[in-house]
């Protein structure tokens, strides 16, 4: 095997524990639920569609948790959970069957930027929520794995270790992946930016919010 | 070329920047602090795209009755893994970690057509190339079907040797089981088969039942004698067979 073993994988009392008794999985269930949802939801774009994906990716890890074994690529961080980057593969592989099976590609749902603003600020809610549609917006219009880095380092708070991991590709391509999603954001942003500005003078400013 | 190249530097440096930028900013988020760091170095198009992002992508938290419905769910399913273990018995069950029957159940089976699914969950591959993916999928959660050399006769080696694949023997020891009681069975139904046959009529079928009915009447008589104390005396008894060749061997004016 070509990979080393973690020394400090932060999983590795609670992976033991479920190995050797499957009702103990329920820790890392608890603890990884809303990482997957919210990457299936961000790649779906639809809660029923996020919450079925999230139900097979943890059966069926805890159906090969008996065979799952704790090592890490030669470039994953010394903090990188085996076992999470092992979650998100099952994920990733089960969102690409969703997709396989569903053919087709949803729309983006506005519902997620909901509640970004205090529900009291009227109008501040609206620009919000406009401002949050267009990252939103701007982040599902990046390519595939683009914007499987951008989900995973923004939401899902993992190094750039993991994310190579879990789209098997080396961490220098990770970091070019996620440079070159961020241009393209930037990009995008700037262009709404300016339409608002020219629609409602001010709006777009950072410093009128 | 040489362009080239220095452009691919280029952009990893500037990637690299970029990385450790972010790497700040949301470790800033982590520890609550108010400020957020100033990289000179980092375009600040880039800056203002990754604080937007930091900030406007939100984080879902799926429902507390789907949480707890799933929960129900891997509970029921973990329970069942452990009668699956035990009914396997547990010296079997800590050499071989056989792919649970969790995996088998269609849901799941069809996913397992994904290669690299399979491969992630250390089971056999289950791609078709007849596009049969569910039930390819259930054959491969079978640990009966699953094959030593399949994995390593398939072209899918990043997956394969991949350090994150769950590695281990693949399970053969139920086979022999069931292939002995395929086996017992085809032979049940062999046995009642030829039951219900009718005797069959060709000659060598006859002499062979009158061989069998001579020896048994032999038998029979050899008992009799024995038991009246005459078995030390009489000489062998003339079975229906040989009666027969006596008879016919009269007629051709043959000695007997």
């Amino acid at each position: 095997m070509s990979g080393r073993v973690v020394a400090l994988d932060p999983d590795r009392t609670l992976v033991r524990a479920a190995q050797a008794d499957p009702l103990q999985f329920d820790p890392l269930y608890r603890k990884y639920l809303a990482q997957v949802y919210n990457l299936a939801y961000h790649e779906l774009g639809d809660h029923h569609e996020a919450e079925d994906v999230t139900e097979r990716t943890f059966l069926l890890a805890l159906g090969g948790l008996p065979r799952f074994q704790e090592a890490a690529p030669e470039d994953a961080g010394p903090e990188a959970s085996t076992f999470r980057v092992w979650l998100f593969r099952i994920a990733r592989n089960v969102i690409a069957n969703d997709r396989r099976t569903q053919r087709r590609r949803p729309t983006a749902a506005l519902e997620a930027a909901a509640g970004v603003a205090a529900p009291d600020d009227v109008e501040g809610g609206a620009i919000a929520r406009s401002e949050a549609s267009a990252a939103w917006a701007a982040v599902r219009r990046l390519p595939g794995d683009r914007r499987r880095a951008v989900v995973l380092r923004f939401v899902n708070d993992l190094s750039t270790g993991e994310i190579a991991g879990i789209l098997e590709r080396s961490e220098g391509a990770v970091r070019v992946l996620l440079h070159r999603a961020l241009r393209t954001v930037a990009r995008e942003l700037s262009h709404d930016d300016d339409h608002a500005r020219s629609g409602r003078p001010g709006a777009g400013d950072p410093g009128a919010r | 070329m040489i362009l080239q190249s220095a452009n691919l530097e280029a952009i990893e440096v500037e990637a690299l920047q970029t990385d450790r930028y972010l790497e700040a900013l949301l470790a800033a988020v982590e520890r609550r602090a108010a400020d957020v760091p100033a990289d000179a170095t980092v375009d600040p198009t880039l800056r203002r795209a990754a604080r937007r992002l930091r900030d406007e992508l939100v984080r879902t938290h799926p429902s507390f009755r789907f949480e707890e419905r799933l929960a129900r769910r891997l509970a029921d399913a973990a329970v069942r893994m452990r009668l699956a273990t035990a009914a396997g018995g547990e010296a079997e069950a800590a050499l071989i970690p056989f792919p649970t029957p969790l995996l088998a159940d269609p849901m799941l089976a069809a996913e397992l057509a994904n290669p690299e699914l399979a491969a992630l969950l250390g089971v056999r591959e289950a791609a078709s190339p007849t596009g049969v993916e569910g039930a390819a999928g259930v054959m491969a959660a079978d640990p009966v079907v699953a094959s030593p050399t399949t994995a390593a006769s398939t072209p899918r080696s990043d997956a394969l040797t991949s350090p994150l694949r769950p590695a281990g023997p693949r399970p053969l020891l139920v086979g022999g089981a069931v292939t002995s009681a395929a086996l017992s069975l085809a032979g049940a139904a062999f046995v009642a088969w030829r039951l219900t046959r009718g005797a069959p009529a060709d000659p060598m079928a006859r002499a062979v039942r009158a061989a069998r009915a001579a020896r048994e009447a032999a038998t029979a008589t050899t008992t009799r004698l024995t038991a009246a104390g005459l078995s030390a005396t009489v000489g062998p008894v003339p079975t229906r067979a040989g009666v027969h060749t006596l008879n016919a061997n009269l007629r051709r004016g043959r000695p007997a």
